[in-house]
């Protein structure tokens, strides 16, 4: 994860060529979101290598199996809704931890500005495009809330509550230790592992 | 199954409800099983188990607690999220409501705005010198939650302030660097702006540390002032003037949001075009190419403009298209038509545009084209005949091979064997050697002669070596030597 943002610039550009041409006649929007969010996503995640120069060995012994819930994107067809969803879903959370200015000597200041920065500039790509979804949707909408409100349980959104229970083992973790340095370096480890997941993912919503 | 716990709060409950808040929950993602009997004196219910659930579904959003603070145009507001300092439902979310405004102010005319804030907004457009009152509810966007409206709050905004704040806060991307600009209707006033980031809008509570002062816009005289790119991180950023006429300051302008990315420029697309038939042109819209510096970020959705007209005329038909494939339909044979094109961002936050792309000129076909059809069909039909009188030469010369082999021996052999008798050897024909023998029968002069063909003997002995084995071998040389004897005996006496 040594690439420079340039680098990554200049190899994101066939991509987006490819997105131009394959994706044709489109009438949301947001059509390119996936090329925003592969090339936000891949910033946030060498913005996250770069925070520190290496892993430092001592904190090894500290370290914690997290289990990110992979299976949440491995459903055979999951709707483009739903990806778009878990991945605002992450992105907040992932915002929610970083946000936490406990970490004053762990990292520079200027590198943890920009990942904060580059986490909200994900979040408000999603929320724009998922803002126009719901418009679109709104009768669908609708209709999902009086089942929510009448029975108490909602329409099954259980891939969110899995990634929710990972970032509670990730928050606990960090208020366990007292967010000390090697709890702090952990996270930023598991949180760039979580990023490189998604990243994988938006080629599905290309497809899509 | 044995470690049910005493519910606190539900414990010899004689209503039908009890509230059970006083619990310490671990974790409100986990499913939690409850269950109930009733007791009578010694005696005891079955226990009824009650349907499992995850608390955080099952979380409505509380009433939320607002602070008001005016000035002379506009309100602040400060929205403590929902839930307490060390509750827990909503503990990850802090960071992820927003508030839905409704303001009005009552008299003269009762008029609404409904506004979508941050925890810390401040609420622009005001009267001075009014009663506006207003309510907040929280929603939570993923999961879709909707909490209730807060009570009514009410503040008067202060009579108008002896400075202004500035207005029309403007922020142009020029060659390396930010224009900001604005207007103020007063001289002798020496203005101050201040940059924030935007994220910090998300995280409730005051950050009013966090502003920080823009090199260049420090006590400037202008309403404007020139900011060299370097000075804002990549991202997205608020700006805010303050006006100062010696003694005293105005209040803050309004907060103007700006996005960094705004100094890319738009490189004007790469247009073709091409003649399908004779009464359309397909028009391709292909990404501009890269610039020599750096390598532009058009990552925002594009929508091209694009001019479309007849050569020998100036009239001009604009079309909008999302597309980059597209074609224009009933035209004149023959004739030619241009087009050239613009790349829009469909981004109504700011407009941007790139300039014009060349014009490309192309000629429709021309009509009539059942001749060119049949030109067409003809080099085709000519072309299969070929390839079909080919296709017959090599399968008759296959089927010549398979069926009537020709009785030459391949080239190779015939060069290698070039004597005649070894080749005779190795080559003859059924017709075999065989020898002449005549017998004269007489018992006293028996005289046989034997004419053996001496390579046939040599053959014989040769074979009866190899096959025999050795003791059949001596037996032969002794009948051999017996004959041979013999017919010495044989010769002598006669």
């Amino acid at each position: 994860m040594s690439a420079e943002p340039d680098v990554i610039r200049k190899c994101t550009w066939p991509v987006c060529l490819v997105g131009l041409f394959v994706t044709g006649i489109l009438s949301l929007d947001c059509s390119l979101l996936d090329v925003h969010l592969r090339r936000v996503t891949w910033q946030n995640l060498s913005l996250l290598s770069r925070m520190s120069k290496s892993f430092p060995i001592e904190c090894l012994r500290e370290s914690k199996a997290f289990e990110l819930p992979q299976e949440i994107l491995s459903h055979t067809q999951p709707l483009t809704r739903d990806i778009k969803e878990a991945f605002y879903e992450m992105s907040r959370q992932a915002f929610h931890i970083f946000i936490q200015d406990t970490f004053k000597s762990t990292w520079e200041e200027k590198h943890l500005r920009q990942v904060q920065i580059g986490l909200d500039q994900q979040l408000q790509y999603l929320e724009q495009c998922l803002e126009e979804e719901e418009e679109e949707n709104e009768d669908m909408r609708e209709m999902a809330e009086d089942e929510w409100t009448q029975s108490g349980a909602p329409v099954p959104q259980l891939s969110n509550l899995e990634l929710r229970r990972y970032f509670n083992r990730i928050d606990r973790f960090l208020k366990d230790k007292k967010y000390s340095h090697c709890a702090w370096e952990i996270v930023r480890v598991e949180i760039r592992r979580c990023f490189y997941f998604f990243h994988k993912f938006t080629a599905l919503l290309r497809r899509k | 199954m044995d470690n049910w716990k005493k519910l606190p709060g539900c414990q010899h409950i004689t209503s039908t409800e009890c509230n059970f808040s006083s619990v310490k929950l671990k974790n409100v993602y986990e499913k939690i099983e409850l269950r109930i009997r009733a007791e009578k004196g010694n005696n005891a219910s079955q226990w009824h188990e009650v349907k499992p659930f995850i608390p955080f579904q099952k979380a409505q959003i509380g009433p939320l607690d607002v602070h008001l603070e005016a000035e002379d145009k506009a309100i602040i507001i400060h929205i403590s999220p929902p839930g307490t300092k060390d509750s827990i439902m909503w503990a990850m979310d802090h960071s992820s409501f927003i508030y839905s405004l409704v303001i009005w102010k009552n008299s003269p005319s009762p008029e609404e705005r409904t506004e979508t804030v941050y925890s810390r907004d401040k609420i622009y457009k005001l009267s001075p010198e009014t009663t506006y009152c207003l309510k907040v509810k929280a929603e939570l966007r993923s999961p879709r939650r909707v909490g209730l409206y807060s009570p009514v709050y009410c503040i008067n905004t202060t009579e108008k302030h002896k400075v202004p704040a500035p207005e029309n806060i403007e922020i142009d991307a020029e060659n390396q660097v930010y224009v900001l600009k604005w207007d103020y209707a007063y001289e002798n006033t020496t203005f101050r702006a201040q940059w924030s980031h935007e994220f910090l809008k998300r995280i409730p509570g005051s950050h009013s540390d966090k502003w920080k002062q823009i090199p260049n816009c420090e006590d400037v005289k202008t309403t404007h002032c020139v900011i060299p790119q370097n000075v804002f991180p990549e991202g997205i950023h608020r700006i805010r003037v303050q006006a100062s006429n010696g003694n005293n300051t105005s209040f803050w302008s309004e907060e103007k949001i700006f996005n960094t990315e705004m100094k890319t420029i738009l490189f004007p697309p790469v247009i073709s075009m091409k003649s399908v038939n004779d009464d359309s042109l397909h028009v391709s819209i292909g990404a501009p190419k890269e610039s020599e510096n750096k390598s532009v970020n058009q990552l925002y959705p594009l929508i091209y403009e694009v001019i479309f007209r007849e050569n020998t005329s100036n009239a001009e038909r604009k079309v909008v298209e999302k597309r980059t494939d597209f074609t224009f339909p009933n035209l004149k044979p023959l004739t030619v038509y241009c087009v050239k094109a613009r790349a829009l961002t469909e981004n109504d936050k700011w407009n941007k545009s790139s300039v014009f792309s060349d014009t490309v000129c192309e000629k429709t076909k021309p009509g009539n084209t059942s001749k060119t059809w049949l030109i067409a069909g003809i080099c085709t039909a000519l072309f299969s005949v070929i390839v079909a009188v080919y296709v017959v030469k090599v399968l008759l010369r296959c089927i010549n091979y398979v069926f009537f082999p020709s009785s030459k021996p391949p080239s190779t052999v015939d060069e290698y064997f070039s004597e005649p008798p070894v080749r005779n050897l190795l080559l003859s024909t059924s017709e075999e050697r065989t020898e002449r023998c005549s017998v004269i029968e007489n018992a006293n002069t028996l005289t046989v002669i034997e004419e053996t063909n001496p390579i046939d003997e040599d053959h014989k002995k040769y074979n009866s070596q190899t096959s025999q084995d050795s003791g059949n071998y001596s037996n032969e040389d002794e009948n051999s030597g017996s004959k041979i004897s013999e017919e010495l005996l044989q010769q002598e006496t006669v």
